[in-house]
Order: C-alpha cells, then structure tokens, then sequence
C-alpha cells in the first residue's frame, strides 16, 4: 500500500509541476526582456503609461510592435510597458494583465491568446479605472473601447487566398496550418479564406484546417502528414508566423518545390529563404512595427479620455489609418504581400 | 518490500543461467511486445486506410520526428529507473539548440564541432542536475523544476528577445529531406536505435547498468550492498544531458532555418510520456529503454496518423492520455500481483 501511496504522490508531483510549468512561466517572464515594469511601479509620472500585452514575447512579431510603440511613446509623450508570456497560454497571459492592473496603469492593451478568459479581467481593469483596448487580436465580447486592428479581417484573408490562388493556377485541393485553436483572428480569416474561396475560386477547396499551436516542428510535420493524407494537395497556408516557415520548410525538405505552393502569414525575415528558393510563394503581413505604433497611440488617447475623431497625429506618419465608430475599431491600412524582392526591406 | 539483491526487478518469472547464477529478466519485455503489436497493427490501418502512410514520403518524417523525444526519453529512462526524474529536458533542449544556432549562424561553426558543443552543453547543464540531485538529498522533481527555470532563463538571455534567423543547412543530415538519409534510413533516427541498443546491452548486461535497477527499487538497501549511489545517481543525469544536447541538433534540423524562444516548450513531457508509456514504472526500479523508443514512436505514429486520416488534430491529445493512464494503470495491476505472489 504504501508504494500506491508514493506513486500517487510523484504523480500527483509531477501534475503539479506540469501546470505549474503553463502558468510558472508567465508569471516569471521579468526573466525575459520586458525589464520595462520595473520603472511603472506607482505610474505617477505626468506621461500617462500605456501597458501592452502580447499572445508571447521573444518573437520578432511582438518584439517589432515592442518596437514600434516604444517609437511612439517617444514621440507623443508616454510611458511604454511591454510584458507578456514566455508561450502563448491564455493562463500565462492572465497572470501578466493581472499584475498589471495591480500595478494601476493608466492604459492597458492586450493582444488575448483566448479571448473569453481575458473579457473578465479587461472588466476587472476597467473597474479599477484602466483604459483598456485590444490590438492585434480582439476580444469583441469584452468591455475594450477601441481594437486596434492591423489590416481587415477580409483583406487579410482574400490577401492570402489570391496570393495562394495565383500560385496554384486558381484551382485545386489546399490545407490550412493554423496555430492556437482558439485565437480569434486567426479563425476569423480562416472563415473569410473559406467563404472567399468558395465564392471567386469555385475550383478550388479547402480539404482540412489542423491546429500547430506556436510550435514550428509540429507545423512542419503536420503539413507533411496533410501532403501524404491528400496526394492531390497543391496548396498550404501557414495562419501563422510558426507556421508559415513551417509549411514552406515541409514543401521544401519532400522535394516538392514547385508542385505544391505555399503562403503565409511569415515575418520577412524568417520567410527571406524560403520566398528566395520558391518553397514558399508569398508572405501576407502588415507593418508589424507600425502596429504598434498605433498600439502605444491608442493607449495615449484612451488615457487622456480622448476619442478617435481626430486622427492627425498617427495620419501624418500612417496616412492609411483609419476609424470605425461603430464597432470601435483602429484600422491600421491593407495588408503587404511580401515577396522575395521586397522581404530584405525590413529588419524584422 | 524485500531488501537487499541488486536483483532482477522484472515481473515475470526471472532466467537464471546455467553456470553463473546471474539473474537476468526476459530480454524483451510483455509491455514491449504489445508495444511492438500495437505499432505494427497501427501501422497496417494505416497503410490500408490512408493513401500514403507506408510510402517513404511519410515513414521518413515519422521517423525523423520521433527521434528527439525517443533520444532524450532514453536518457529519461535511465533517470526515472534509478528512481529520479528530469522534467528540465526542455530547457536544456532550448539552450543547447540557441547555442548550436548562434555558433552556425554567427560564427560559421559546421557539423561536427556544432554536434560537439550541443552536446558539452548538454552535458553540463546534466553536470548540474546530476550534482544537485545526488549530493542534494532533495527529490530529483524539485531540483529539476528549479533548473528547467534556470535554464529557461539562461536560454531565453542567449535569444535577447529575438529570434535566430538564416540558420546555415549545416544539420540538414538529419533532417526530413533527402540530405538526412542514406539509402532511405534516416540518420537521426538510425544514431536513436544505436544509443538504444548501446543502453539496453548496459542497463541489462553490466554491472553498472543493474545497479540503476537496484537503486531505483530501494537506495538505502543499494547502498548497503556497496553500491556507490551517488555518483551512479549523477552519471544519469549527466547521459541525459548528453543525449538531450544532441537531440537538441535533431530539433534545429526539423524546424525551418529560423529558430524561436519557445523551442523545447513542453520536450518534457513529450519525453516523459514516452517513457511511461514503454512501460518504465514512474516510481523506479523497472524499465527499458526499447520501450521507450516504442512509446515515442507509438505518440507519433498516432499523431499523424490522425491527421492523415482527416480527423481532427486535437485526437492525439486525447489518445496519448489514454495510452499514458493504461500504461500506468497496468504497471500498478503488476507491482499489486508481484506483492501478493
């Protein structure tokens, strides 16, 4: 009995120590970069602070929009406090808004991994007088009084469909690799990738959507099982930036280069070789660190209680920015098509 | 619980050979053969149900993708048999694999000093857990959630907030592609079946490797019959840190020529499963590493195998747990028949 008693116990250990792992890694990420919180303590100072939380930090996706808003903060006047999770777990991701509210930000944005555990805590903010705001990903059940929105949801989507379109000739059988199950941009341009297929490319279909999470390897790997499961497959689409090097990497590494087209939503420098050798066709993405720019803007101006009526401020450097009131929404422009010529122009 | 033999701690009944009194168990074991059973049957499903399973094109990624978690989960086993565990794997997978990708990225390193950094890396982050673990007197679970957040942190400051781009294919042999095999095996996982093979001819036909039995079944009786418990207990971890630094090259080698932060997240449990699963009891003493090897290729063959089925991915989740709790399960059903026998 007694050695039921002890496997019990390691095993029990061992379940604690794994979901310890989820949410220990969120809630010791100072360990990464974001040594930015330290300064905010009281947040005091006569700059309002603008907190922004990514999905995850140490990408170069997040780190570009880190970037971008630490720009803006300069130039407008604020305080830019940049945290989130090691991974993208919406329990990791909860912990950071948390200490954030206790620190009592003035703004506080955030780009939720799961946007149905986040809608409590944006209350939990705004209760405590936080200006909230989503960017890069919306939690539109949630009490946020602006989104901040990279492209639109349906040029992102058609963007993606064309660009993989023109590839594979406008007709044929594609996969989808998406990444988190539940991000909600993500799903969102899957379902326009889906109505916009089946509507100006009849010839065309999308035989599966299969779920990566952040992880390259299992994005290359399960991109190579869709190619064996459809022998007819030409097309992949990579939903993220894990992932879209992921499937042009799968493409390339079975000889199939040319056969079957890739695209994605891939940081130019990471999809550079992959653009150049042919693996992959196009990378659809926005202006990664002007997102952010706009990010640290909208956090200023909730801060302040200022609407978005006015937006000469972001118009002279972004002239594509727009507001819509209705759904309270910062639309940062149309998506880039990025391509092996134009890839080398950003840093990022 | 019976005392002192450094004996064999197998269920079944054990051999016994002719002149030498040597008790060894059964050279393959019941969990491997169902193992061995349920892959090949898995296997033929497969290939009759799905228009590609069997071919190469399919095989070869299954293979290479098995490779890491069955190298590091050999090392793991040695750990959990002695009666310890590793759950910082992960981590050292995520130092050794930014190390490796700095030094071919920035310095032009190629294959074999890159193999050979990966894996003094490894090794010496397994030096750490190994000293901490066997001079410690802490249970092996604190100690390597400790390091696997050390680690992370020491990982993480080698990345700086960034991510590696435009690594050289200096990996690429073991990789997926047609670098990464010869005659249409590939390397990774043919260096996996050599290190198994090399630590079932240990764990089962040295002195040495029967101690981690003996130590694993009761340490204070392991001691008692002078065996040197410590630096054994230390030697595990080090082998695990060893085998983690080059399954660290396997790692780079499937990914795409740019590395990211979150490489290695979870290894751990990947690893651990596997371990479990091949029939290495979670609390010592039993175990072998060709289960292991058949675990891991068990997780992964049911992974895309449900993919190419069509079904949804989120399946494996659920079969994985499945074959974690009956693997489970079935070591306590033999740990209660042998008390009662």
């Amino acid at each position: 009995m007694k050695r039921h008693v002890s496997t019990a116990a390691v095993l029990a250990a061992l379940a604690l120590g794994v979901s310890a792992c989820g949410t220990g890694s969120g809630g010791s990420a100072p360990a990464g970069d974001g040594g930015a919180s330290g300064s905010s303590g009281g947040g005091g100072g006569d700059v309002p602070s603008v907190a922004f939380v990514p999905k995850l930090q140490g990408v170069p996706y997040f780190e570009a929009m880190n970037t971008g808003g630490q720009a803006a903060c300069e130039e407008i006047g604020c305080e830019w406090l940049y945290q989130g999770p090691v991974e993208a777990d919406a329990a990791a991701q909860s912990d950071v808004v948390r200490s954030f509210v206790q620190q009592g930000v003035d703004a506080l944005v955030v780009a939720p991994n799961d946007p149905d555990s986040i809608s409590p805590l944006l209350q939990q903010a705004a209760d405590a007088g936080i200006a909230v705001a989503t960017s890069d990903t919306d939690a539109p059940d949630s009490v946020r009084q602006v989104f901040v929105e990279q492209a639109s949801t349906q040029g992102i989507g058609e963007g993606l469909t064309d660009a993989l379109m023109e590839a594979m000739g406008g007709s044929g059988k594609y996969a989808i690799v998406s990444c988190g199950e539940t991000a909600q941009n993500l799903n969102s341009w899957i379902e326009v990738q889906r109505s916009y297929t089946a509507e100006a490319y009849p010839d065309a279909e999308i035989v599966d959507v299969v779920y990566a999470g952040e992880d390259q390897a299992r994005a290359t790997q399960l991109a190579t099982d869709l190619m064996n499961a459809n022998p007819d497959l030409t097309g992949l689409v990579g939903e993220c930036t894990s992932s879209a090097p992921g499937v042009a990497q799968a493409v390339r590494d079975a000889g199939r280069t040319g056969e079957v087209f890739t695209v994605g939503l891939g940081t130019p420098q990471a999809m550079l070789p992959y653009l150049e050798d042919g693996s992959s066709s196009a990378a659809i993405l926005w202006d990664v660190e002007a997102l952010g720019y706009l990010t640290a803007y909208a956090g200023t101006q909730l801060a302040a209680g200022e609407g978005f009526d006015d937006l000469s401020a972001v118009t002279d450097t972004y002239p594509d920015v727009t507001y819509d009131d209705a759904t309270k929404t910062l639309l940062l422009g149309p998506p880039l098509r990025i391509t092996a010529d134009n890839a080398g122009d950003y840093d990022y | 619980m019976s005392a002192a033999a450094p004996a064999p701690p197998r269920g079944s009944a054990p051999r016994r050979a002719a002149g030498g009194g040597r008790v060894l168990p059964f050279p393959v074991t019941g969990q491997e053969l169902v193992l061995v059973g349920v892959v090949a049957v898995l296997w033929v499903v497969l290939g009759l149900a799905t228009p590609a399973f069997l071919s190469s094109g399919s095989i070869v990624p299954l293979l290479v993708a098995t490779a890491p978690i069955a190298l590091i989960g050999i090392g793991v086993t040695v750990v959990i048999i002695s009666g310890g565990i590793d759950v910082s794997v992960g981590s050292i997978v995520l130092v050794c694999a930014a190390v490796a990708a700095t030094a071919m990225t920035a310095s032009g390193l190629p294959l074999v000093p890159v193999l050979l950094l990966s894996v003094a890396v490894g090794g010496l982050l397994g030096l750490v857990n190994g000293v901490l673990v066997a001079y410690g007197r802490v249970h092996a679970i604190i100690i390597t959630f400790g390091t696997l957040n050390i680690f992370r942190f020491v990982g993480l400051q080698v990345f700086g907030g960034s991510t590696i781009d435009g690594i050289p294919p200096v990996l690429a042999v073991f990789g997926r592609g047609e670098a990464g095999r010869t005659l249409g095996v590939p390397h990774s996982f043919l260096l996996v079946a050599v290190v198994a093979a090399l630590a079932w001819v240990a764990l089962r036909h040295t002195a040495g490797g029967r101690h981690y039995y003996a130590i694993g079944g009761d340490a204070q009786a392991a001691r008692l019959a002078g065996i040197a418990v410590r630096p054994r207990v230390l030697l595990a971890y080090v082998l695990t840190g060893l085998l983690t630094g080059l399954a660290a090259c396997f790692v780079i080698a499937q990914g795409t020529s740019t590395l990211a932060p979150n490489v290695g997240l979870g290894l751990e449990l990947s690893a651990i499963a596997a371990v479990v699963i091949g029939g290495t009891s979670i609390t010592g003493g039993r175990g072998s590493v060709l289960g292991t090897v058949l675990g891991a290729l068990l997780v992964q063959t049911v992974a895309s195998g449900i993919i190419q089925l069509g079904w949804p991915s989120q399946l494996s989740s659920l079969f994985i747990g499945v074959f974690i709790i009956v693997a489970v399960g079935v070591d306590l059903l033999r740990q209660r028949r042998r008390r009662s026998a």
